[in-house]
């Protein structure tokens, strides 16, 4: 049975189609890379998922439980874990702190002592260890970022849901980045990922789920999915698409 | 029916004080991200104001208008120079506090000044009115409303037709891009906090009129303001206008209406209509979409 | 290796500096106590009959039971504007239901309680006002909820002055306690035990953390599991129920309650004015904040033109700290910061234009 199934999910502001009929299966222990142009409602699909947004139509089931309905509270402690693409660290407190209340909340949901040990194996997971009395306000880009995954990790999710953690990092932070989300799965965590990066995408992804104004358009191995006709032609556009298809012969 | 009439014309009457009294509150939050509390103090200072023109020099209440909306241009534009500025990127919550204390300092200023003593502007006109098919049209509240809405007028066309206006609402859309592109923030603000200001001086020469005034009678007015713009929503002068007038009809109606309500009663409706707003429609019947 | 206990709580660091303060606030509880232990030895009526000198005479006494009663409503407020960041206005609406519910249940002719089960039984009714009205008005945020709960005290003051059954205008009078000063004085000291000690345990639990990760960023922690809802209107609560608990020993020691003294807006603001003084989000920045405040007023006070220039000092003392203290006394007695000119100028880079 998959760990994450959704079925025709859809999503509406005002009058305008966020997401329409959008429904596929993530699997126990594999990394889903969630693709798509700007705007093709990736962010929106991962808060259906953590229940920040409520859906218009359609259901998502968690480990054969339906979660859509639910506050975003609840389906935390199911075991969802989500970073934000603008990350929302609390500034007031150090980073062993934040990736503490991760661990005292959701479905780790542990006492305040037991919590302060989690938040030091989280942070040594990622990576930030040697960090961990720093103030958030301090930290680079990248260690934001970091912390975002550790929080999330930190309340032990069964699955993570990666909001463009990569967005931004120059080359070396990317393959940095790279080894930390390796880690993190392979410490037992499903994870869905949303990436723009394509090496990020083919370096880790099993499979790939495309999104085009809010509908799925291809599904697949990232190497099937990035040879898709329709995939190109979403990102770049029919004319090189067509240029693709010449010079593929 | 005629009753009913009259109640509906003077809460559209009393609305047009509130309409005055609103414009500026508005403007102030809405670009300077600021709940004045001290919005029924500089109100209260136009009333005096224009109470001292009228007593001591004989100054018609509604030819003072301009000279106080000058004096509390003035103010304003140092009140938030010298403090608000200082605080206008911290906490949300402090400007509340600040804005307070401000007020504070306004009433028992006035109140060393001027006593606790009730003062009233009675220009030779006024108690006497139009009556139209039995339904009373007091000459001074009918002014009222009129002034209220020039006001109003004045302050869209100013906002949508001049430059100063034009930066006004640039940064109140966005302060970093506004500031990128040139504009002096602290002059904007302070500017925008004056204009404000000579607004609640126009209304407080309003007031002066209809009501006796004590250095504390401003209060209740700027919880009516915050009411006006939760009724009409953020951001556009018509909303308030709107706001205003309905918050007047709907205050009256409830006060005479309604058995069991009366005077003692103004806060309380105020505040149900407050909550019911919040509740239902959170950015007002006009307000623009956040 | 980072010790593995909880660092306590996230605003008190046990660094140097917090060593400095705890010291410091040592010898004021210390002082406190002190005081409160003599003064039954020391009161005019008791030392007389003892035969001893009269250190501590009645107004002394009144004025430490009022800062113990502002040492709880801002304890109180700091839990929902200070750990919680929704900067409630309106926290006078639950010291007058407070007040107003602990006269009804020992009014002889009402409900007749005991006095001490009078006290006990009040904070229910500000309690459940939280709950039913925090409901609604917490899902406000910043301006729309301050300006909501300044609504709410208002109109609630209003409501209570125009009904029969509590006196109307006139309100109502508890009966007198006889030489009750020290009694109240002890009531009221513990209320305020009570309260430091509910945000003490508070910021050691997995609630207080909650409310401090709501304050930094609410969209975040309710996708760590932290249930906002539940847990800013327990904060509420809690804080009504504190406050309630000190309108109600007010209400007998005072044996008169009315709208102007239940709902007062004076109370109002110094409650949050102690606590952002002393220090807000901090355990003792708001006992701190009260007690210097307290005794300012206290030096303050007096009648006519008196009152007013106090009322003139009050104004320009919260503009004061709102620009140049933002963080708090706390911040200096911690020794996070020295008081300098540097600080002042700051404080004034990080938060004005």
């Amino acid at each position: 049975m998959a760990l994450l199934s959704l079925a025709h999910v859809n999503k509406r502001f005002g009058g305008v189609s966020a997401l329409t009929d959008v429904g596929f299966q993530v699997e126990q222990g594999e990394i889903l890379g969630l693709i798509g142009p700007n705007g093709a409602g990736k962010t929106t699909l991962l808060n259906c998922i953590s229940g920040v947004f409520p859906l218009d139509g359609g259901s998502i089931h968690f480990a054969g439980q339906r979660i859509s309905g639910l506050p975003p509270h609840r389906i935390a402690r199911l075991g969802i874990g989500r970073t934000f693409q603008v990350v929302k660290p609390f500034l007031s407190m150090t980073v062993r702190e934040n990736a503490a209340v991760g661990a005292l909340f959701g479905a780790s949901n542990l006492q305040p002592r037991q919590a302060f040990q989690a938040a030091d194996d989280v942070l040594e997971l990622v990576g930030m260890a040697a960090k961990s009395g720093n103030p958030v306000g301090s930290l680079t880009i990248p260690d934001r970022k970091r912390l975002e995954v550790a929080r999330a990790l930190a309340t032990k999710p069964r699955l993570l849901l990666l909001d463009e953690v990569m967005a931004g990092l120059n080359a070396v932070e990317v393959d940095e980045a790279l080894d930390m989300v390796r880690t993190v799965h392979q410490s037992g965590v499903t994870i869905v990922l949303i990436e723009h990066v394509m090496k990020v995408v083919v370096g880790l992804c099993q499979r790939v789920v495309v999104l085009n104004f809010g509908q799925p358009l291809a599904a697949g191995t990232p190497e099937e999915v990035l040879r898709d006709e329709r995939v190109i032609e979403a990102y770049l556009g029919e004319k090189y698409a067509a240029r693709v298809r010449r010079a593929g012969g | 029916m005629t009753l009913l009439v009259q109640q509906l014309v003077l809460g559209l009457l009393i609305g047009g004080v509130y309409v005055a009294v609103a414009i500026g509150f508005s403007l102030v939050w809405g670009v300077l991200n600021i709940v004045n509390l001290a919005h029924g103090g500089l109100v209260i200072i136009g009333a005096y104001l224009t109470w001292l023109l009228f007593s001591a020099f004989n100054v018609d209440p509604f030819l003072s208008i301009p000279i106080v909306a000058a004096a509390l241009f003035v103010i304003g534009y140092v009140v938030q120079r010298l403090l608000i500025n200082r605080v206008i990127r911290a906490p949300i919550f402090f400007t509340l506090l600040l804005t307070f204390g401000v007020n504070l300092v306004i009433i028992n200023v006035l109140l060393l000044l001027f006593k606790s003593d009730f003062r009233s502007v009675t220009p030779s006109y006024s108690g006497s009115g139009l009556s139209l098919g039995g339904v009373q049209l007091p000459y001074i509240r009918v002014a009222g409303l009129a002034v209220a809405l020039l006001l109003a007028g004045a302050v869209a066309l100013f906002l949508a037709r001049s430059r100063i206006g034009g930066a006004i609402q640039a940064v109140g859309a966005d302060r970093d891009a506004a500031q990128l592109v040139g504009v002096d923030l602290r002059h904007v603000y302070a500017l925008t906090f004056g204009i404000g200001a000579a607004c609640a001086g126009v209304a407080g020469g309003l007031i002066s009129t209809a009501q006796a005034i004590t250095p504390s009678a401003g209060e209740p007015y700027t919880l009516q303001a915050f009411v006006v713009v939760i009724l009409g929503g953020l951001g556009r002068v018509s909303a308030t206008v709107v706001g205003g007038l309905l918050f007047g009809v709907v205050e009256t109606l409830a006060q005479t209406m309604v058995p069991g309500l009366g005077a003692g009663w103004a806060n309380a409706i105020a505040f149900a209509i407050l909550v019911v707003v919040l509740a239902v429609r959170p950015r007002g019947l006009m307000g623009r979409p956040v | 290796m980072p010790d593995s206990q909880p660092s306590g709580s996230f605003s008190t660091r046990p660094d140097a500096g917090g060593r400095r303060l705890r010291r410091v606030l040592l010898a004021v509880f210390a002082l406190a106590v002190l005081l409160v232990l003599i003064a039954p030895l020391s009161t005019s009526d008791q030392a007389d009959a003892l035969g001893l000198p009269v250190l501590v005479d009645k107004s002394q006494i009144r004025i430490l039971t009022t800062i113990a009663m502002f040492v709880v409503m801002a304890t109180a407020w700091n839990l929902v504007g200070g750990l919680t960041g929704y900067g409630a206005f309106g926290n006078v609406a639950f010291f007058g239901l407070g007040a107003y519910a602990c006269a009804v249940l020992v009014d002889p002719h009402k409900f007749h309680l005991p006095m001490l089960a009078g006290i006990a039984l009040a904070p229910l009714v500000p309690i459940a006002f939280a709950v039913f009205v925090g409901l609604p008005l917490l899902r406000l945020r910043s301006h729309y909820f301050s300006i909501a709960t300044l609504g709410t005290a208002v109109a609630v003051g209003e409501v209570v002055k125009n009904v029969e059954y509590l006196g109307g205008a006139n309100g109502l009078f508890p009966p007198i306690v006889r030489r009750g000063d020290l009694l109240f004085l002890y009531l009221m000291v513990a209320a305020a035990a009570i309260a430091v000690g509910s945000v003490y345990l508070v910021l050691r639990s997995r609630f207080g953390y909650g409310l401090i990760a709501i304050r930094e960023n609410e969209d975040a922690a309710a996708v760590l599991g932290v249930n906002t809802t539940l847990y800013k209107v327990a904060a509420f609560a809690l804080a009504a129920g504190l406050t309630g608990l000190a309108g109600a020993v007010f209400a007998v020691w005072n044996s008169f309650i009315n709208q102007e003294l239940g709902f007062s807006l004076d109370f109002n603001i110094q409650m949050i004015l102690m606590a952002v003084v002393g220090g807000a989000g901090t355990l003792f920045g708001p006992v701190l904040g009260a007690i210097l405040l307290e005794l300012l007023l206290q030096a303050l006070a007096g009648q006519g033109t008196v009152a007013v220039y106090a009322q003139i000092g009050l104004g320009l003392l919260l503009a004061v700290t709102v620009i140049f203290v933002p963080r708090g006394l706390v911040d200096f007695f911690g020794g996070s910061s020295r008081l300098s000119l540097g600080y002042l100028r700051r404080t004034l880079r990080e938060t004005s234009v």
